[in-house]
């Protein structure tokens, strides 16, 4: 992969590579300049050390990414918006020595301890000759990405190259028409895994890669980068539907081929109101978790949506995952269980964490899968359903089990709002309660309240509805639940 | 409706959302110069605008204001 990767950086020397804050790199400018990161650290990152990268949203940014990956390390991505600790945390994890920052107007002082870590610059790299002198082996980890741990301490989830070959294996397996003329939409952060795919992709095919602030306000964003530059796959959170949603009759968007949708369930009403902006574009729910490498399960939306609690079918695994659904005893069943993948894409295991590990993996029939946490069905076709995660399921009061999304779904059929969350708090009692939110309610609460007990039993009625005039995203674009949680909390001190 | 009088009540309505009785609008302010002007502000902001004004903003204007300046711009064209 990284040889193709140089092989496009020559090939397509003169055409554009990004497009960030209205200016375009070209892959010449991009060789360059991550031939000159990747010769300063043959130079000094002998033992080849995983080296961190600021994210930024910036020319040097990718071009550290690609250097990094030249040179045979693996790269850290660390958020710029994140406090010291824990990138005091990610760096310790990972044995950073080096940390690259994209330019030196940024101050990065205030995001890591310079006095321990290495921080380099633009400034430090010469015009020295470049040379590749290590061949990648599989097994070498291409990139740590940090995901956020229920102890508080972030979990590093090493992705080899055989990891992200794999991956991208699959993903040219799905028949996707791509050329050197497409127009790729990278909104994420680097610190989430939708990244990676965002800019590899359109770096192996010679085209365009056009990039999203962190600091920007996103949907607009997107928006005028979809309708000024005439993208042409895209992939995006859904939280990013639904801030569009009330602009959907005066988009229309016919260069998009692919409208990709990942990170977060995907609802079936509002992709259906979507395809009507794109009347060109195939539109695909596809699913996965950071450990299994960017997504692994992909559902075509080109028909009538199959869905579970209005959320869309998850399809079918890709070319190089397996899938087990497994019920409390890790046994398989025909039931509803806990989704687990296996194949080529999935981690070797978290970083330095066997407690971890031995929690989160498991081996059946010789081969090894990694529990996801969420919750899934086949369907009579074999096609899976998502269900919610095992931790929306929640206990309540009298050890009912409740699965949160069966109250939004009922939500989302009364009030034809798709912006409905519902979370489970702990009262000072310690015993969890059901609050709901949903974004602009149009009816009373009682009345949603007399509604809701149409459809379901007293204990899954929720303890208080609030009205907000849109969710809060974390840095990932995707709602906010943990800010609702808290909303809850603070309310009742 | 006056250029300051768009000013005075845009102003109100920015203090409110993003929760600074000391926020005073600047032309060439943007999201950037705004702690908490982030996506979900944004669009609380576009909204209190529209209702405080009794008008609807259209996504092509809005992409195409680049910052507090071109949104009163906006405003002065839709109330006169």
């Amino acid at each position: 992969m990284v040889s193709a990767l140089e092989q496009s950086l020559v090939t397509y020397r003169d055409k554009n590579a990004f497009y960030i804050r209205e200016q375009y790199y070209s892959y010449g400018a991009l060789q360059e300049r991550a031939q000159a990161i990747s010769s300063y650290l043959n130079l000094h990152n002998t033992s080849r050390l995983p080296v961190g990268v600021i994210g930024y949203d910036a020319f040097e940014t990718y071009a550290a990414i690609i250097g990094i990956m030249l040179s045979g390390a693996a790269y850290v991505p660390i958020h710029p918006a994140n406090p010291m600790d824990r990138n005091t945390s990610i760096i310790e994890q990972s044995e950073l020595c080096f940390v690259f920052a994209p330019n030196t107007s940024y101050s990065f002082d205030h995001l890591i301890d310079i006095s321990k870590t290495k921080v380099i610059t633009v400034a430090d790299l010469s015009s020295a000759s470049f040379e590749r002198n290590h061949i990648i082996s599989p097994n070498d980890i291409a990139y740590i990405l940090f995901t956020s741990g229920s102890t508080g301490v972030p979990k590093g989830v090493p992705i080899t190259h055989h990891n992200l070959e794999s991956f991208i294996d699959s993903f040219f397996a799905l028949g996707y028409e791509l050329n050197s003329n497409d127009r790729f939409l990278q909104m994420f952060d680097i610190t989430f895994d939708l990244s990676v795919m965002s800019y590899l992709v359109p770096l192996l095919k010679g085209a365009c890669a056009y990039t999203v602030p962190f600091d920007s306000v996103k949907y607009m964003f997107i928006y005028e980068l979809l309708e000024n530059h005439k993208l042409t796959f895209t992939l995006m959170v859904p939280s990013i539907l639904s801030y569009l949603r009330p602009y959907f009759s005066e988009i229309e968007l016919p260069e998009l081929k692919y409208s990709l949708f990942c990170g977060e369930a995907l609802y079936a009403d509002i992709t259906q109101e979507w395809k009507r902006c794109i009347p060109n574009a195939k539109v695909q729910n596809v699913y996965g978790p950071t450990e299994a490498t960017i997504f692994c399960m992909t559902y075509d939306c080109s028909n009538v949506l199959k869905e579970n609690n209005g959320m869309v079918c998850i399809g079918n695994p890709v070319k190089n995952c397996d899938i087990l659904i497994v019920d409390e005893e890790s046994k398989p069943t025909n039931a509803k269980g806990e989704l687990c993948l296996g194949g080529p894409q999935v981690t070797q295991g978290y970083l330095k964490n066997e407690e971890k590990n031995a929690s989160s993996f498991f081996m059946y029939n010789e081969a090894r899968y990694y529990r996801t946490g969420d919750l899934a069905y086949a369907d009579k076709d074999g096609e899976i359903l998502y269900a919610g995660r095992k931790d929306y399921q929640v206990k309540v009061m009298g050890g009912f089990r409740v699965e949160l999304s069966e109250i939004e779904h009922h939500v989302r059929v009364y009030t034809s709002i798709s912006g409905v969350a519902a979370v489970a708090v702990p009262n000072a009692m310690g015993i969890s309660q059901i609050f709901l939110f949903v974004e602009q309610l149009n009816k009373e609460v009682s009345e949603v309240i007399d509604y809701l007990k149409t459809q379901m039993p007293e204990y899954m009625i929720p303890a208080a509805i609030h009205s907000l005039v849109a969710f809060p995203l974390n840095s990932n674009g995707k709602t906010d639940r943990k800010e609702l949680e808290k909303m809850i909390q603070h309310a009742a001190k | 409706m006056s250029p300051e009088e768009i000013r005075e009540k845009a102003n109100s309505v920015f203090q409110e959302v993003f929760k600074d009785a000391n926020l005073q609008i600047q032309d060439a302010m943007s999201a950037k110069d705004v702690e908490k002007w982030d996506s979900l502000n944004h669009l609380v902001m576009i909204s209190s605008i529209e209702e405080a004004f009794g008008i609807k903003i259209k996504l092509k204007e809005l992409i195409a204001m680049k910052n507090v300046g071109d949104l009163l711009k906006t405003i002065a064209t839709k109330v006169s």
